[in-house]
C-alpha cells in the first residue's frame, strides 16, 4: 500500500501525523514532508484512518497488490 | 448596549425583507439574527444552532449580523469546504473590522490577505508555533495549569471563567509573547470586549487601546532588540525588507484575537458540558487516555469561531447565487452540527464511530488555525489536570451562565461546585 500526498493542498493540521507519526513525518513548519511513501506492512489500517483523518483531503491511499507496490517503489 | 440598538436588533419579518438585497430570493432570507437567537438559547446555544439544519435553507440569507450588514450562511459542511478552500472567489480581505473602525487600514496578518500574499506572512508565524515548538513548552502550560487549579481547588466552588479559563490562555500567551505576567488582567478585559461586545463604542475604545498597547511593545522591542515575538516579527523579512509598522501591528493584534478569547471560550463549553454530564465526566475521570479524542468532539460539538469571506465575482454555491461583493459567513458549528457530516450531531459522544472524523473548529483552507497545535495542547492539559485535582464538579444551583453568540462564541458566568 502507498500514501500518496498533494503537497499543495496540506494546511498543516497534523492530524495524520497525531495518529501515526512515524509514517506521517512534518517538516519543522508542521507540514507534511514528503510526496508519497510505503506503508509498512502491518501499518496499513493505521495508515487509512490517518489518511481519512486529513481535513484537506491531502492523503491519497493507493491500494496497490504487493507486485504493483514493488514496481511503485522501484 | 443602547435600546435602541437593541430594538434594532429586534426586526420584524417585513423589516427583514425590505432590508434584502435584490438578488436574494425571500424565500432564502432567515427572519432573525441567528447570533441573538444563539444567545438566547443560553446553556442550549449548539443545541438551538443544530436545529437551523431543520428549519433554515442548506445555504440562508441573514440581513444582519450585531452591527455587522447581512451575510450568506452555508450550513453544509461540504459547502463551507469548497468555500474555504477557494480563496480566489472567497476572499479574506477587510473580513475584520478593527481598522475600519478608526477609519484607518492596516490588516490583520495573515488573516485578512489571500495567497499567494497570505502564503509568505503565513510562512514567518508557522514557524512560532508548530507542533514541536509547542510541544517543547508542555512544562511551562502544565505549571500554569496546576498553579491556578491548586488556588481553587480548597474553595469547593469558583467563577470557571475568571478563576480559570480567562487566565490560563493568556498567561501562556504572556508567556509565548515575553511579556510580563502581571499584565493579564487587563489582557482579559480587552480581549472579552474586543471579540464579545455587541456595542460598537465599546468595541472601538478596545481597539484603541491595544493597538497602543502593542505599538509601545513594538518600539520598546525595536529600541532595546529582546529575543521574543516582537524581536522575532522586527528581525523578519519580506520580499527582502523588514516588516513595515502597520504589518507589524496588525501580526501582533491578530495573535492577540487568535490566542486568547478562543482558548478561554472553548474550555467554558468543555467544562459546561463535563459538568452538566456526570457520567460522561465520570468516564473521563476514570479513563484519562480518552481525553484527547474527547477534546476532539468537544471541540466538534462546541465550535466556536464565526469568521467571514468576502465574494469575488458571481458565483453559484450549493443552486444559490452569490453576487461579487456578497459577504459569506463561515459558521464553524453549523458545519460541524450538520447531520450529513457527522451522525446525531448535536449529541457529545466520547465513542462515537466518526470520532477521528475531521472537523471544521480550526477552519479549512490555507488559513487553517495556525494556533491549533497549541490551542489542543492547552485544552487536553488543562482537562487532564483538572480532573486529577477536582472532584466531580457540577453547575452550582444558583449560577446562571450568559450565552454570547458572535465572532467568537462564548459562555460566561459559569459557577461550579464540588465536595
Ligand atoms: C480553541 C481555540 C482556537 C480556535 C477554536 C481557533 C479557531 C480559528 C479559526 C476557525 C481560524 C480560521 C480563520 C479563518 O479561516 O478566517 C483561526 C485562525 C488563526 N488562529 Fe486560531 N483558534 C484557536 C486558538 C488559537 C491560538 C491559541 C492561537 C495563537 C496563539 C491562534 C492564532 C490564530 C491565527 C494567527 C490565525 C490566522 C491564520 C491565518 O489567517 O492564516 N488561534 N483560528
Ligand atoms: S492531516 Fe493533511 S493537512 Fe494535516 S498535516 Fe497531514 S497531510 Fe497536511
Amino acid at each position: 500500500m502507498k500514501i500518496v500526498i498533494n503537497r499543495t493542498a496540506c494546511a498543516g493540521h497534523a492530524r495524520c501525523h497525531a495518529l501515526a507519526a512515524e509514517m506521517f513525518v512534518l517538516d519543522d513548519d508542521g507540514y507534511i514532508a514528503t510526496d508519497s511513501f510505503s506503508v509498512p506492512p502491518g501499518s496499513e489500517q493505521l495508515a487509512r484512518r490517518a489518511a481519512r483523518a486529513c481535513p484537506e483531503r491531502a492523503l491519497e491511499v493507493l491500494e496497490a497488490d504487493s507486485g504493483h507496490e514493488r514496481e511503485n517503489n522501484g | 448596549m443602547t435600546d435602541d440598538a437593541v430594538r434594532d436588533l429586534m426586526m420584524s419579518p417585513g423589516d427583514v425583507l425590505a432590508g434584502l438585497p435584490d438578488h436574494v430570493p425571500s424565500e432564502l432570507a432567515c427572519e432573525f439574527d441567528i447570533w441573538a437567537e444563539i444567545s438566547a438559547a443560553g446553556i442550549g446555544a449548539h443545541q438551538r444552532a443544530a436545529q437551523f439544519h431543520q428549519q433554515l435553507p442548506p445555504i440562508f440569507y441573514v440581513p444582519r449580523l450585531g452591527y455587522l450588514p447581512g451575510a450568506w450562511v452555508p450550513q453544509k459542511a461540504e459547502d463551507l469546504r469548497r468555500i474555504l478552500q477557494d480563496t480566489d472567489t472567497f476572499s479574506s480581505q477587510n473580513t475584520m473590522p478593527f481598522a475600519q473602525m478608526l477609519g484607518e487600514h492596516w490588516r490583520l496578518i495573515p488573516l485578512e490577505m489571500d495567497p499567494p500574499e497570505h502564503t509568505k506572512y503565513r510562512a514567518l508565524i508557522n514557524t512560532l508555533l508548530s507542533p514541536k515548538k509547542v510541544a517543547a513548552i508542555d512544562d511551562s502550560i502544565s505549571q500554569h495549569a496546576s498553579n491556578l487549579i491548586n488556588a481553587l481547588v480548597a474553595n469547593k466552588r469558583c467563577n470557571f471563567n475568571q478563576a480559570f479559563a480567562d487566565q490560563f490562555p493568556t498567561l501562556i500567551f504572556l508567556r509565548l509573547m515575553g511579556w510580563p505576567e502581571s499584565e493579564a488582567p487587563r489582557f482579559v478585559k480587552w480581549t472579552h470586549t474586543l471579540v464579545k461586545s455587541q456595542d460598537m463604542q465599546e468595541v472601538v475604545g478596545a481597539v484603541v487601546q491595544i493597538k497602543s498597547y502593542l505599538q509601545q511593545k513594538i518600539e520598546q522591542s525595536r529600541i532595546n532588540p529582546v529575543d521574543d515575538f516582537t524581536g522575532y516579527l522586527l528581525a523578519s523579512e519580506i520580499d527582502g525588507r523588514p516588516l513595515t509598522d502597520d504589518e507589524l501591528l496588525g501580526f501582533c493584534f491578530l495573535v492577540f484575537i487568535g490566542g486568547l478569547d478562543t482558548v478561554a471560550s472553548s474550555l467554558g463549553f468543555h467544562f459546561m458540558h463535563l459538568a452538566l454530564h456526570p457520567e460522561q465526566q465520570a468516564d473521563l475521570r476514570a479513563n484519562p487516555d480518552k481525553i484527547p479524542l474527547a477534546v476532539e468532539e468537544l471541540l466538534r460539538a462546541y465550535s466556536i469561531v464565526n469568521m467571514r469571506r468576502i465574494v469575488t465575482r458571481d458565483v453559484e454555491v450549493g443552486g444559490v447565487r452569490m453576487k461579487a461583493g456578497d459577504v459569506v459567513l463561515i459558521s464553524t458549528e453549523l458545519g460541524n452540527l450538520d447531520p450529513d457530516a457527522f451522525a446525531r450531531p448535536a449529541e457529545v459522544d466520547f465513542e462515537r464511530e466518526d470520532i477521528t472524523k475531521p472537523h471544521m473548529a480550526f477552519s479549512y483552507g490555507p488559513h487553517r488555525c495556525v494556533g491549533s497545535h497549541l490551542a489542543r495542547r492547552e485544552l487536553r492539559i488543562a482537562l487532564q489536570l483538572w480532573l486529577e485535582k477536582v472532584p466531580m464538579f457540577r453547575l452550582a444551583d444558583d449560577c446562571q451562565p450568559i450565552m454570547r453568540a458572535s465572532g467568537v462564541f462564548g459562555m460566561d458566568n459559569l459557577v461550579f461546585e464540588w465536595e
